[in-house]
């Protein structure tokens, strides 16, 4: 259904709302910013409103993790709300110069990194990687998020994972041609028509593939197919999710032990927002000598890294203490050796704060595919 | 305000390994990403600004592929009017003099008021084209400008000089000012906007077009013979002084003396 033509109101199903708080009682960012959610949702009813709500600078705080709407008793999305307004910003071409980069690079160049297309596949060097062709049948297609095709501290978990699928005998291929932008980040930032364009677009260049399924390396992808994609012809799944079958299987063995404290950090994406909550555990139950703790908040009530949302691109007014650090003071007090995390942007939040903390001589920020490579 | 503004499609080598072509003269640009020229970019907002403020036209113009069409229609997206796309493989496209009588052929015979190109392409650094156009035009020029003021028939521009210094120059219109970056905050060119760009006027013209003889803008109308292309080689001649505090001392003095640099 085309939503170009209903009113603010109608398309975020604003008068559906009660006002009864559960969204802003859950909200993780209020406690470092004055956003108030519920607030924007009554207010946005009117109208004449909107394009002053548009220019209040907590509509950027939000990080989409999506806690207000797993938590909504009416099966609202109240952070949509934001999303909205933030598309009136950007249908005016009046954003902060890193946002705009960032859309510019997703429509020129498929990613919002400012890389070349073409280097998009550099990753795979030296590595035996099966490369899925869209005529020939394969199990799982492997979808690699910008970040991790790009950025050089997370592509081991690209690298590390072919590493594994080689030696589990996994039918596999991955992309080498065409991969583009998921949209995640279009979304959260605000670009509706240029999401509308790349879900076309990749639609039909996914299903194209003869597979039986999207393997996806971040949640971010994951959830963003999965939600997001209503034409693809192909089921979904995140990558820990594959390896948990695998190891049920009896296809995984570590050739190693690990005996270290670690918690595991639940990704908004892949967690609260995908359901996948015990599949990480497992992999990391299954490793000899690993200790497995819980954060306070896990599951359902993670607390948010702060690095979805388009928040990669665009800094937060407030000074107080980021959430990713109040999260790694928590790993600390359980003294965990080890915060294991399952996605790009969780390793980058994570890992920033430890370090300025100056935790990096007692604990670890690693993405689970580093651990697991480790011991393959 | 009648206003053109010139953008080039450049490559961003800023992170990219360059490697020259097996013919010497060419890099191989495969592996780079293209985009408007950084300060071109501030040019069309530039534009767009004068544009909003005192009304009239902004015309985009560019000498570059079909595949440059991209970054002409996000320029339009952001306000510009209509453009021309000079396409023309005779065109010694290396030389900023040569390059800027194709954009003057281009402009002449039209009405026009300002004409903006950014202070510097990315790609070869050249910092002449606009002071060239000016004069092929025949009309006054600022360049590196930070600040545009438009009076009555004339435009206070306040130009960046060496050593921190700013310039405040008067020019009578028509008049060409080339955009240092920074003087503004460029906008996001959004899908809408694209879209909406789509239907918008975007001619496509060679040298004929314009009444141009190829053989003044060729290479062999250029003063320039591009030789040779190759990568700087790195050479490295650090010499670390080794001791206590007071031996160091002597020796860094003694080497800052024989070097004549004290």
């Amino acid at each position: 259904m085309s939503t170009e033509n209903l009113t603010f109101t109608e398309k975020f199903d604003l008068l559906g709302c009660i006002q009864c708080g559960r969204c802003t009682g859950g909200c993780p960012v209020t406690v470092r910013t004055n956003l108030n959610v519920r607030r924007f949702v009554y207010d946005a009813y009117h109208e004449e409103k909107l394009e002053e709500l548009a220019k209040l600078a907590e509509i950027w705080d939000c990080t989409a993790c999506h806690t207000c709407a797993v938590r909504c008793p009416k099966g609202l999305k109240p952070l949509e709300v934001l999303l909205g307004l933030r598309s009136m910003l950007v249908d005016s071409g009046k954003v902060q110069a890193s946002v705009r980069n960032a859309l510019e690079s997703v429509y020129l160049e498929g990613n919002p990194w400012e890389k070349p297309k073409a280097t998009r596949y550099d990753w795979m060097e030296g590595l035996d990687v099966k490369i899925a062709e869209p005529d020939t049948p394969v199990e799982n297609l492997f979808f690699v998020c910008c970040t991790i095709a790009y950025d050089p501290r997370v592509q081991v978990i690209a690298k590390n994972l072919v590493r594994l699928l080689n030696q589990a005998g996994v039918n596999y291929g991955f992309i080498a041609e065409g991969e583009s932008c998921c949209g995640s980040e279009v979304f959260t930032l605000g670009e509706e028509l240029l999401f509308e364009e790349i879900v076309e677009n990749n639609t039909e260049f996914l299903n194209e593939f003869k597979a039986g399924r999207i393997v996806a390396l971040s949640p971010h992808c994951f959830t963003t197919f999965k939600d997001r994609y209503p034409d693809l012809n192909k089921p979904v799944i995140h990558y820990t999710q594959l390896l948990a079958e695998l190891l049920e299987q009896g296809k995984l063995s570590w050739k190693d032990g690990l005996p270290k404290k670690i918690v595991f950090h639940d990704p908004c994406y892949l967690g609260k927002q995908s359901g996948v909550f015990d599949e990480p555990r497992r992999l990391l139950r299954s490793i000899d000598g690993a200790e497995l703790v819980e954060f306070e908040r896990s599951r359902e009530r993670s607390l948010c890294c702060e690095g979805g949302g388009g928040k990669m691109w665009v800094e937060s007014e407030s000074k107080k203490e980021r959430l990713a650090e109040t999260r790694i003071k928590d790993a600390h007090d359980l003294g965990a050796q080890i915060v294991a995390v399952a996605c790009p942007f969780c390793v980058l939040t994570l890992e920033d704060a430890m370090k300025s903390l100056g935790y990096e001589e007692e604990m670890r920020v690693a993405e689970m595919m580093e651990l697991l490579g480790e011991l393959v | 305000m009648k206003t053109f503004v010139c953008i080039k499609y450049v490559p961003d080598t800023s992170e990219a390994e360059v490697k020259v072509n097996a013919d010497g003269t060419s890099v191989d640009s495969s592996r780079f990403s293209f985009d408007i020229n950084d300060a071109d970019n501030y040019a069309v907002e530039e534009a767009v600004q004068i544009q909003e403020k005192h009304g009239g036209t902004v015309t985009v113009l560019s000498i570059g592929p079909k595949e440059s069409e991209v970054m002409i229609r996000m320029a339009m997206a952001k306000g510009c009017d209509n453009a021309i796309r000079v396409e023309d493989g005779r065109i010694a496209s290396f030389d900023p003099l040569m390059v800027a009588k194709v954009l003057a052929a281009a402009i002449k015979g039209q009405e026009f008021d300002l004409v903006l190109t950014g202070c510097m392409a990315a790609d070869d650094g050249q910092m002449a084209t606009g002071v060239a156009l000016a004069e092929e035009l025949g009309v006054p020029h600022a360049a590196m400008v930070k600040k545009v003021e438009i009076l009555d028939g004339k435009v206070r521009a306040h130009r960046e000089l060496e050593g921190g210094l700013l310039e405040v120059v008067e020019l009578t219109l028509p008049a060409v000012l080339t955009i240092q970056t920074g003087i503004n905050e460029p906008r996001y060119a959004p899908i809408r906007g694209i879209r909406a760009a789509q239907k918008k006027e975007l001619k496509v013209v060679n040298l004929d077009d314009l009444g141009l003889p190829a053989s003044e803008v060729d290479a062999g109308a250029s003063k320039i013979v591009l030789e040779k292309l190759y990568i700087p080689e790195v050479v490295s001649s650090a010499e670390f002084i080794e001791g206590e505090p007071e031996e160091k001392a002597e020796k860094l003095a003694s080497i800052l003396v024989k070097g004549g640099l004290v």
